[in-house]
């Protein structure tokens, strides 16, 4: 669904390329992960595939990012944006209107749905994000978790291949955080959508994804199933990537040698293969005196 | 300094009441983390620990002194305050002149100032000139926990001083901030990362809808499950994973695994449980140190 | 400040009223308050845009408004009684007097100024802006262009209202006593902050703008939105209204 071939970018104001040497073909349908220390390029990587780079931002562009079959370079960006819809970091400056239901309507209008479908789009999506019962709110009036799921609403409902999303749980608690990525993830199975999100929550990504790219100093370093990617802990620490603390004790194990199953990617996998690791009633002597 | 509620009912639009009342102490020389969902009142509870906000009833005491009886430049002098985006406090045109500006405020810009200042830009090694609005995210949020500090104030308020940064900011800041701590300032802080209250904090306060519904001494907080479900929160992976293994095993009820609240603690307790004890040992990180210390955020998997 | 001229969800006459019935209807209204000079014409219309507050309970808000309207329109009062000199001499002035006439004058011009302001301020409170705009192309052709740029202003001002609070909190957090001292020395200690202000400020817009565009913002045209705003009965009559109180009004002024 996304090619990026040779890809390298140098911003107009600056002489140092922010990404360079970019290789990465993410197929349709896929729940793409990226993450990075700050500075690194991984937002830079999703003004590419969303078009912004090069129509917003301009500067050296060497490669070629097709999305969906289209050159960025080549098609206009309104018709790249039929094709990957995109969530922003901000996304209180991405509102345009007060009320949930005016918010919906922009993108769907602007991209000319026939007026008959309109309503049926709207009520799909915000039932997809599970805030159908929101739409006559007014938006100052919802949560930072609510916020965002009308934000990733209103571009649903405009049915992209392709949704990338900038850090959309920047703002949350962890509890909303895992609210709007069951809800992407849910969304994705079901209408095979390809998503690419940028996050500094890896546990998050580790549960959520099915590919993990990790980016260091403008060039891709993994790019592969979560397991894959995590597997390599110490290489991901050294670049300023901390693995889930359940993935680390695991890989920690491993390296002791008293472990050698599969990577674990969370708390509920960790736990699975303890449970088969540690033997039965033979802690007596390890119990802790009260 | 202590810090103390006393039933503080507060709220921004009398119409929707943030806190019902709250109370708790926060001694002098803590490291209490506020943990809960947005919404909660823990920034509500920060406004009011510095007196941004007064209690609608009840009261706020620092050190025996109500705040509503406190100059604005009195309770900065006496309580800093870490705000989540570093660019509502940041205002100067470099970097010295806004460490100057955190002593121009509490009207004490003499020549100590001057020598304070430089010290801290040695120790957080800013370049002096620099223009802090061309400064990347991380470092902002340095500048701006420096212009805290600077005036040294003995308590410090942190209003989730992580978030936007990433793994290896996140330490910077929070290791200077431990550094504070161990160096007797007391620190109270509101943070989403459970992982970062585990490795930091010595106290945990558990706010649920404008109350405080437990707190205790860190992992005691962190291993009630019930509560912290109760406030839709999830404990730290690695106690996640010793409370999980010892629901679904009742032999390990009472090792070291079902106690187990850290990543060196774990490690050991598996190595030992499996005959393998020599494994974790014969690695000198993972040897216990400081209570609390032995995983920090630096350490979390170096090797 | 918070929900400074921010909609009001609401389902009175007024807030059901074609949006841009709403806004030709206040100006006329404005319009017809500033043609006269009749203080007793300017009083019913007082009395009017208070009924029409009430109607759509927004007299907490229309409060609000008119105290701010109050001060500023004091001031001018205040010139007027001071430089206008007629009717009869109640005092002595070094560069003239002040009459009867000057204080009727000044009344006239506050209580106008309440009159004219409040079904303006109300338009905001019982539209929302995107229904504003909408209505106002397709009704008034004006162009989307425009119509966006007016929307996003009126979209950021709550944003940077708030931008601006927690700025002034952070820097009431270092000591900055914006509560003490007067009001120059408010100004003063407000001035480096708009540095802060402006760098999120342009963040936002550029951040706002790349948004609209790939929400497809170039490709909208007139037919595109979804809501029609036919002009119905009621409408009519509204307008009716208004132009009646604008006749009215010069009639008033032309015949007396």
């Amino acid at each position: 669904m996304i090619h990026i071939n040779d890809f390298t970018f140098t911003y107009r104001e600056s002489t140092d390329p922010v990404v360079r040497d970019i290789n990465l073909h993410i197929p349709a349908g896929a729940f793409v992960g990226i993450t990075g220390a700050a500075g690194s390029g991984k937002s830079t990587l999703t003004y590419a595939m969303n078009g912004i780079i090069p129509h917003c931002y301009p500067g050296d562009f060497y490669g070629s990012v097709t999305v969906g079959g289209l050159d960025t370079c080549e098609t206009a960006l309104t018709d790249i944006s039929a094709v990957v819809g995109s969530v922003c970091q901000d996304i209180d400056s991405q509102f345009v209107a007060s009320i949930v239901d005016d918010e919906m309507l922009y993108g769907l209008e602007n991209f000319g749905v026939p007026h008959d479908e309109i309503e049926a789009r709207v009520a799909e999506a915000l039932d997809d994000m599970g805030i159908g019962s929101l739409r006559d709110r007014p938006i100052d009036s919802l949560s930072g978790g609510q916020k965002q799921k009308v934000a990733i609403a209103s571009i649903l409902a405009l049915h992209p291949k392709v949704l990338v999303l900038d850090e959309p749980t920047a703002e949350l608690d962890p509890a909303s955080s895992v609210g709007v990525f069951e809800l992407l993830a849910r969304y994705a199975r079901t209408h095979g959508t390809t998503v690419v999100v940028v996050e500094q929550k890896i546990a998050l990504l580790s549960h959520y994804a099915d590919m993990l790219v990790i980016v260091d100093g403008g060039r891709i370093r993994f790019a592969d199933t979560p397991a894959n990617v995590l597997a390599h802990s110490d290489e991901l620490l050294a670049i300023g990537v901390n693995c889930p603390r359940s993935t680390t004790l695991m890989n920690r194990l491993a390296a002791d040698g008293i472990y050698d199953g599969a990577v674990c990617r969370n708390v509920e996998e960790a736990c699975t293969a303890l449970d088969a690791l540690v033997p039965q009633g033979a802690l007596a002597e390890s119990r802790v005196v009260a | 300094m202590t810090i103390e509620f006393r039933n503080v009912h507060a709220s921004y639009d009398a119409n929707i009441p943030i806190l019902k009342g709250v109370s708790f102490t926060v001694e002098d020389g803590e490291f209490v983390a506020f943990v809960g969902t947005n919404g909660a009142g823990k920034s509500t509870t920060m406004r009011l620990v510095n007196g941004l906000l007064k209690p609608e009833e009840g009261e706020v005491l620092i050190d025996g002194v109500p705040t509503t009886e406190l100059k604005t430049s009195e309770l900065a002098r006496r309580v800093g305050f870490l705000f989540q985006n570093p660019d509502n406090q940041i205002c100067c045109n470099t970097v010295r002149d806004e460490l100057l500006f955190s002593f121009k405020a509490i009207g004490a810009l003499d020549a100590d100032a001057e020598r304070r200042v430089d010290e801290v830009i040695a120790e957080f090694n800013f370049n002096p000139d620099d223009d802090p609005f061309l400064l990347n995210r991380g470092t902002r949020q340095l500048l701006a926990l420096a212009s805290t500090i600077v005036v040294e104030p003995p308590v410090i308020v942190l209003d989730e001083p992580t978030t936007g940064l990433d793994f290896r900011e996140c330490v910077k800041v929070m290791n200077i901030i431990r550094r504070l701590h161990q160096s007797g300032t007391t620190v109270i802080m509101v943070c989403h990362d459970m992982e970062v209250v585990a490795d930091f904090a010595n106290r945990v306060i558990v706010m649920s809808d404008g109350c405080v519904v437990d707190q205790g001494p860190t992992f005691e907080a962190l291993r009630n499950r019930r509560t912290l479900q109760a406030a839709s929160l999830v404990p730290p992976q690695i106690v996640d994973i010793s409370l999980g293994l010892s629901m679904m095993r009742p032999d390990l009820d009472g090792t070291l695994i079902a106690n187990a609240n850290t990543l060196n603690e774990m490690e050991a307790a598996i190595a030992a449980a499996v005959g393998n004890p020599g494994a974790a040992s014969s690695t000198p990180t993972y040897a216990p140190t400081a209570p609390g210390a032995e995983d920090a955020l630096e350490e979390g998997g170096a090797r | 400040m918070k929900d400074f001229l921010e909609y009001v969800p609401g389902n009175s006459l007024i807030h059901r009223l074609n949006p841009v019935v709403k806004l030709i209807g206040s100006i006329l209204f404005a319009v017809a308050c500033f043609c006269t000079s009749n203080l007793v014409f300017v009083c019913c219309m007082l009395v009017l845009a208070l009924a029409m507050a009430a109607s759509c309970g927004m007299l907490r808000q229309t409060t609000g408004l008119m105290k701010a309207v109050f001060v500023f329109s004091l001031l001018l009062a205040v010139i007027q009684v001071l430089f206008t000199p007629s009717g009869d001499l109640l005092l002595e002035l070094p560069w003239g007097y002040i009459g009867t006439g000057s204080l009727l004058a000044a009344l006239t011009t506050v209580i106008r100024l309440e009159a004219a302001a409040i079904p303006l301020f109300l338009t905001f409170y019982v539209t929302k802006v995107s229904d504003m705009t909408n209505a106002a192309v397709k009704v008034l052709h004006v162009p989307y262009k425009y119509a966006f740029t007016f929307s996003s202003t009126v979209h950021f001002i709550p944003v940077f209202l708030n931008d601006m609070s927690s700025i002034m909190e952070a820097q009431t957090a270092r000591g900055v006593e914006f509560d003490q001292g007067g009001i120059f020395k408010k100004i003063g200690l407000m001035m480096p902050l708009c540095v802060p202000l402006l760098v999120s400020s342009v963040r936002k817009t550029n951040s706002a703008a790349i948004a609209a565009e790939v929400r497809g913002f170039n490709l909208r045209t007139r037919a595109s939105g979804y809501k029609d705003y036919p002009i119905a009965g009621i409408d009519a009559a509204a307008l009716a209204l208004t132009l009646a109180l604008l006749a009215a009004s010069i009639c008033l002024t032309v015949l007396l």
